[in-house]
């Protein structure tokens, strides 16, 4: 190892981001090279007046205030927003929406307008979507899986008061996956966002449960149960 | 879409990050006000690019929004709004209120010294590299984590941290000398 890698690797090697290799080969030229020894000290050092010196620790600003403004910035159209920050990508924006336009106007052709190859194949008069599964909308699908499933199957113990452990950091998470799904399929597949709609309301069900003891998995059961959720993602899948 | 739905939502992933956010702008700008202006910028941002935000391209939602802080911090430095609007003194006395315990004048004029040369160095850098420098030193990210908030090879992002830390080093050279700075 020459001493400018090494000088390099010392820097990373502070930082615990030295594989064991490169740490054996620094360790055995440490050993070797006095210079490259003392630039470790040395760096070490720095370090230590580096974190001894950092900024005070801000107090924290106030959150409810922040986020008063934000939602005002969020309620603002977003059109505005983007001419206002981005002005000279205005033409670009405008020449992906008509190569969108074009695109859809393909795809509707393509799909929806040519005859069907198979027209004694019966659907559900539906709701469900044709077009594949977007993977993003699939894989959420497997994630959520598991929790509804919990809740379809519940049955209250003996004492009719049985609850289900939920960790809300999961549920909070999945929501906003949802949310995001609905965002991006809001338009483009109204089947997945009425099942994402479902969805939605089922885990601001769980997420609204208090966290100790009175949840209500009963009526969340029924929820689902209802709104045929298992079954309506069962057949989205199979599509 | 209920509107009100998807902004509680978001309200819940506002509460689970702002904390890491403003701390991440507040290294980067050293100025609590310029930082919650950062703040509001970022979630404001992501809210309205929600629908480019791909879990399954496998960056997290946190990694997702500490690209567009890191993007609003830079912009914010280059827009030179905060640059020389940090104060010295103010900081100083913040340390100083921070730490009652730190009553001793002389140590205090030097630590305010040493304070004020990193920061002169710390300027001196380009915003990106003063970037990756708070990001790896002060907020504890990998250089791999980095490259892909600043949208770069983790290559590029090592040498550039290579080169703040050499600068750093530098520059402080004479406070490390004259106090020893035993480990």
């Amino acid at each position: 190892m020459d001493c400018k890698k090494a000088k390099n690797d010392i820097t990373l090697y502070l930082y615990g981001e030295l594989d064991e290799e490169d740490r054996a080969a620094l360790q055995q030229h440490l050993q070797e090279c006095r210079s490259c020894a003392e630039e470790l000290d040395y760096t070490k050092k720095v370090f230590k007046l580096l974190d001894e010196h950092q900024p005070a620790p801000a107090h924290e600003p106030n959150w409810e205030s922040s986020w008063q403004r934000i939602q005002s910035g969020i309620s603002r159209t977003p059109a505005k927003d983007k001419a206002l920050l981005f002005p000279r990508w205005r033409w670009v924006y405008a020449g992906s929406a008509i190569a969108a336009i074009l695109v859809i106007g393909i795809i509707i052709g393509k799909y929806w307008l040519a005859p069907s190859p198979q027209p004694i194949q019966t659907k559900s008069p539906t709701t469900i979507s044709p077009a594949a599964l977007p993977p993003t909308l699939s894989s959420h699908l497997e994630d959520l899986k598991p929790l509804l499933l919990e809740y379809a199957h519940y049955t209250p113990g003996a004492q009719g008061t049985k609850t289900l452990a939920v960790d809300e950091k999961i549920v909070r998470g999945l929501l906003l996956q949802n949310l995001l799904l609905k965002r991006i399929l809001a338009e483009k597949d109204p089947a997945a966002a009425e099942l994402l709609d479902d969805l939605d309301l089922v885990l601001k069900e769980i997420a609204n449960q208090p966290s100790q003891g009175r949840q209500a998995p009963a009526l969340i059961k029924d929820l689902i149960n209802q709104r045929g959720i298992l079954f309506k993602m069962e057949i989205l899948k199979t599509l | 879409m209920a509107q009100g739905g998807d902004t509680g939502a978001f309200r819940a992933l506002f509460e689970d990050n702002r904390q890491q956010v403003f701390s991440l702008a507040y290294h980067y700008l050293k100025n609590p006000e310029d930082a919650e202006d950062v703040l509001q910028e970022t979630f404001i941002k992501a809210y309205h690019s929600l629908h480019r935000y791909n879990p399954d391209k496998g960056a997290s939602f946190r990694g997702w929004l500490n690209r567009i802080c890191v993007n609003a911090c830079i912009d914010a430095l280059r827009k030179s709004k905060v640059r020389d609007a940090y104060s010295l003194d103010a900081q100083e006395a913040a340390n100083v209120h921070a730490n009652p315990h730190h009553s001793n004048p002389e140590k205090t004029a030097q630590n305010k010294e040493i304070r004020e040369k990193i920061d002169q160095v710390l300027d001196k850098l380009s915003p990106k590299q003063r970037m990756i420098f708070v990001l790896r030193h002060y907020q504890e990210y990998t250089t791999r984590e980095i490259a892909d908030y600043l949208n770069s090879s983790e290559g590029n992002i090592k040498k550039q941290l290579f080169r703040a830390i050499e600068i750093l080093k530098k520059r402080l050279k004479r406070f490390i000398l004259e106090d020893g700075y035993g480990l």
